[in-house]
């Protein structure tokens, strides 16, 4: 891969001006490199899907279906073509946003990801807030507080966070909270009995806003956070590490010494001086989770019952859908892809020496 | 004082969690609220619908020529729609007579051109269901003269195959003989597709209820029909809500935001039964679970070889163990509920006959062969057993786990040697089982195991002819005692179905008995 970034950076190098573009130099080598991972994710996907022994028409028809008819379909799906006839015919379709027909929906797979995608994208958005907003606060307070109780406190919930499987802390927690205490509602998007708002963007609070929808807002909103913070747990946990190490370098530096020896207020050196400083490692790490989060949906959606693309890849895996597999695997590899770049642009654009 | 609290909270949050949940029901009383895994649907079009549960919520969107019905624990085709049908002397031509006055859910009336219609788009769709269709001798090629129209309220459907009359009109209960609304799939038909994609996720019938949304893995919502013509629903909505879960459908049940539990685990079912407010409901399952021997390899091309296998395993330990007592002891290929049903169970474990048949064979010391079985927990476990079962007559069994479809993959290819798998019944007719557990020619499980055996054979097709059913239950007597003795098949059980069920929820035994063959969604209330 590094090669690979050499070979561009020279491509990028030679071209008229090529020296002197700075940022948007750097986001087009982002961009192409970009490209040839998809391409990478593309050709494994592919490749591991059709090459495993498995028959997907035997799955999708059942063990009841005689020979002939396990043939039939798979002429009339063209799962009789030579592989690599096959992968040509992928590409093509992927380069015209053609991911195929999923064989359980009958649905071309790009529209079902648009169907079931908002709902992701919405667990996803709010886990970040929260493994955000509590790794930072987790980390700072435990590097301000070395080795006292909230420090060892803040390990051990970070520890738990990346050691724990998701589908156990998820129906430990509706256990308490939605069974036996009964403060948070059970699972799924909304009540079953609260009318939901009408689709525009497809993520329930967003939508209900729009249509002023309160009582759908408030019910969707206690409906995310269990699985919001489910999902967001191990972010959490690896935010507030990367935070409390990055924190304690920087309350080791001089001008947080210097802040403190000229009598500012501890929480003004903390807030401005150290924490401002410290973030930047925390940025990179923010991208990242918000990638595993995506992937990590697929368990949190199936005990959550919650209507997204995890779920949606999940049950395509059940009855090998290959085409519903392979097209919401390249879709979340994008976002992912996506995601990175964004994050590294904003490194690059507040750090300049990332550019070079 | 800080410390104080912490406590205090932590002893509040033990008494909560220790103390017993004792919930009412917070479903509306005209409502019915299903915890299940919607993420199997794939359709609710009746052309094309397959799975059980699809084929479950169809039944209460569509009516039918004629569905089963039950009397004295059997299941019988009943009139439906047609409130009488003619078989011509020959058996070849069956004449049904539609009811008058029954309206769709849309206000049309239901007559002779939305039957003929149905049963086109049926064999035009060619959706995996169509070879039942081919079954009665009917595909797209022929569809228009085998499905006549006679007048408004009067339709022929040929039979040409001579199937007997329970076979034939059995087929027709399935969903695809739900019969369509023509003016309805027509209006939104899209280059010629029937109406197909339109079907998907709206409803075109004439049963009790009218589909009122289907959002995919969330919930499908089904309201009563207020043009049925038959008994009115007492239930206005019924809502499928998407629980994949079987920890979480349990918790919905117990808490009362659901009414029902689908697709339990047996051990939460067992343990659901200790609570007051549910109650646990079991019902003979349209499924068998059997072990199958291939007789063109090795020892097993032997019958006495075969037979040894049968007296080696110990059905009562499957049974009791591994379902937990969740399955019934039915070792005939017909299951409990069906006509003709032969209610022998010849086998039990017998370790001395079983050695002494294998040392007749020539086999003193057993022999060594590959079991094959697929992933399910269930499976793994029946097949661990059967090699213990198999090792005390000197037989070594290795077990080879496949996914499903690559087992059955290697299965249809007769690349097995011993394999454990099961089999979903299509309709409530011996002859459902007779062929593929019989008859070599149907190309299916006899075919499989190279089982080419020509009397066995006979005696299927034979039975599927008779159209008197005296002599016809004789045939499949005779056929299950030769079956017995000389087919390649362990029979282990015949599955049961269960669900956890509020108690406020009444009749469920009444709609559900026959499941998956047969629903009837307006004898349920509350």
């Amino acid at each position: 891969m590094d090669e690979a970034l050499q070979i561009i950076t020279n491509i990028i190098h030679d071209l008229p001006g090529g020296k002197e573009m700075g940022l948007l130099n750097f986001i087009i080598k982002r961009l192409l490199l970009m490209i040839l991972v998809l391409f990478g994710v593309l050709c494994i996907v592919f490749v591991i899907a059709n090459v495993i022994p498995a028959d997907p028409i035997g799955a999708l028809l059942g063990g009841n279906a005689p020979p002939e008819v396990v043939d039939q379909y798979k002429h009339k799906l063209g799962l009789d073509k030579p592989l690599a006839q096959r992968f040509v015919d992928y590409i093509a379709g992927v380069l015209r946003w053609d991911l195929g027909v999923s064989l359980r929906t009958n649905n071309p797979v790009t529209e079902d990801i648009r169907k079931f995608f908002p709902a992701t994208l919405e667990l996803a958005i709010m886990a970040t807030l929260i493994s955000v907003s509590l790794g930072i606060w987790l980390g700072t307070a435990s590097a301000v507080n070395r080795n006292k109780g909230v420090d060892h406190f803040a390990r051990i919930f970070s520890i738990l966070g990346v050691s724990m499987p998701v589908f156990w802390t998820g129906l430990l927690l509706l256990l308490i909270f939605y069974y036996k205490l009964g403060w948070l509602p059970g699972p799924g998007r909304l009540d079953i009995f609260i009318f939901p708002p009408k689709t525009v963007t497809g993520l329930i609070l967003i939508d209900s806003i729009i249509e002023g929808n309160w009582t759908a807002f408030w019910n969707g909103l206690q409906h995310l956070i269990m699985p919001a913070f489910v999902l967001g747990y191990g972010g959490t946990a690896s935010i507030a590490r990367i935070t409390r190490a990055s924190m304690l370098d920087c309350l080791r530096q001089d001008y947080v010494r210097t802040a403190k020896a000229k009598g500012l207020n501890k929480r003004l050196v903390i807030k401005r001086h150290a924490l401002r400083n410290a973030l930047i490692p925390t940025v990179t790490i923010i991208g990242l989770t918000f990638g595993s989060l995506l992937e990590g949906a697929v368990l949190t959606e199936t005990v959550f019952s919650w209507p997204g693309l995890g779920r949606y890849i999940t049950n395509g895996y059940l009855v090998l859908d290959y085409p519903a597999i392979m097209g919401g695997t390249l879709y979340i590899a994008l976002i992912y892809s996506i995601a990175n770049l964004i994050v590294d642009i904003l490194y690059a654009f507040l750090d300049p020496r990332m550019r070079v | 004082m800080k410390k104080l609290l912490f406590l205090m909270v932590v002893v509040l949050l033990l008494v909560a969690l220790v103390n017993p949940v004792m919930a009412k029901s917070r479903v509306p009383k005209d409502t019915l609220v299903i915890a299940a895994n919607t993420g199997i649907l794939i359709s609710l079009d009746p052309a094309v619908v397959y799975e059980v549960l699809g084929a479950v919520i169809v039944n209460g969107l569509y009516d039918k020529l004629v569905d089963y019905g039950v009397e004295n624990g059997t299941l019988v085709p009943q009139p439906e729609l047609a409130e009488k049908w003619e078989i011509s002397s020959d058996g070849k031509v069956f004449t049904f007579y539609l009811r008058k006055g029954v309206k769709f859910a849309s206000g049309n009336p239901v007559t002779a051109d939305d039957v003929v219609f149905s049963f086109k788009r049926h064999a035009f769709i060619e959706s995996p269901s169509v070879w039942l269709l081919h079954e009665l001798g009917i595909d797209k090629t022929n569809v228009e003269e085998k499905v006549k129209k006679i007048d408004d309220y009067t339709v022929q459907i040929s039979n040409d195959k001579g199937l007997a009359p329970n076979i034939f009109l059995g087929i027709l209960t399935n969903s695809f003989g739900s019969i369509v609304d023509k003016k309805v799939a027509l209006q939104h038909e899209k280059n010629g597709d029937f109406g197909k994609d339109w079907l998907t996720d709206h409803s075109a019938g004439a049963g009790p209820y009218v589909l009122a949304s289907w959002e995919r893995n969330s919930r499908v919502v089904m309201r009563a029909n207020p043009n049925y013509w038959g008994e009115k629903p007492k239930l206005k909505t019924i809502i499928f809500l998407d629980v994949p879960e079987s920890t979480n459908q349990r918790l919905l049940v117990e808490k009362g935001d659901a009414d029902v539990a689908w697709n339990l685990e047996a051990q939460h079912f067992i343990e659901i039964q200790g609570n007051p407010d549910i109650q646990a409901v079991m019902l003979p399952g349209q499924a068998n679970e059997y072990l199958a021997m291939n007789c063109s390899w090795g020892p097993l091309k032997d019958p006495k070889v075969r037979l040894a296998i049968k007296y080696a395993i110990d059905y009562d330990e499957i049974i009791n163990d591994i379902m937990q007592g969740l399955a019934l002891k039915v070792q005939g290929f017909i299951p409990k509920g069906y006509f003709g049903y032969v209610p022998d169970n010849p086998f039990s474990q017998n370790i001395e006959k079983a050695k002494q048949l294998l040392t007749e064979a020539g086999y003193p010391d057993g022999f060594e062969v590959e079991l094959l079985t697929n992933d399910s927990d269930t499976r793994k476990n029946e097949a661990v057993k059967v090699q213990a079962d198999l090792a005390k007559v000197g037989i070594k069994a290795n077990i080879v786990i496949m996914k499903a479809s690559q087992m059955y993959s290697k299965y249809r290819k007769q690349g097995h040697q011993i394999i454990i798998a099961g089999w979903g019944i299509d309709y409530a007719d011996p002859d459902a089982l007779a062929k593929p557990f019989a008859d070599y020619k149907a190309h299916q499980l006899a075919w499989r195991n190279v089982w080419y055996d020509d009397y066995a054979a006979e005696l299927a097709e034979k039975a599927a002819f008779e159209l008197d059913s005296k002599k016809r239950a004789e045939i499949y007597k005779e056929l299950t005692h030769y079956w017995f003795e000389n087919g390649p098949f362990a029979m282990f059980y015949q599955t049961v179905s269960y669900w956890a069920v509020r108690k406020e929820v009444k009749g469920w035994e009444d709609a559900f008995y026959g499941y998956s063959m047969r629903v009837d969604w307006t004898k349920l209330y509350k």
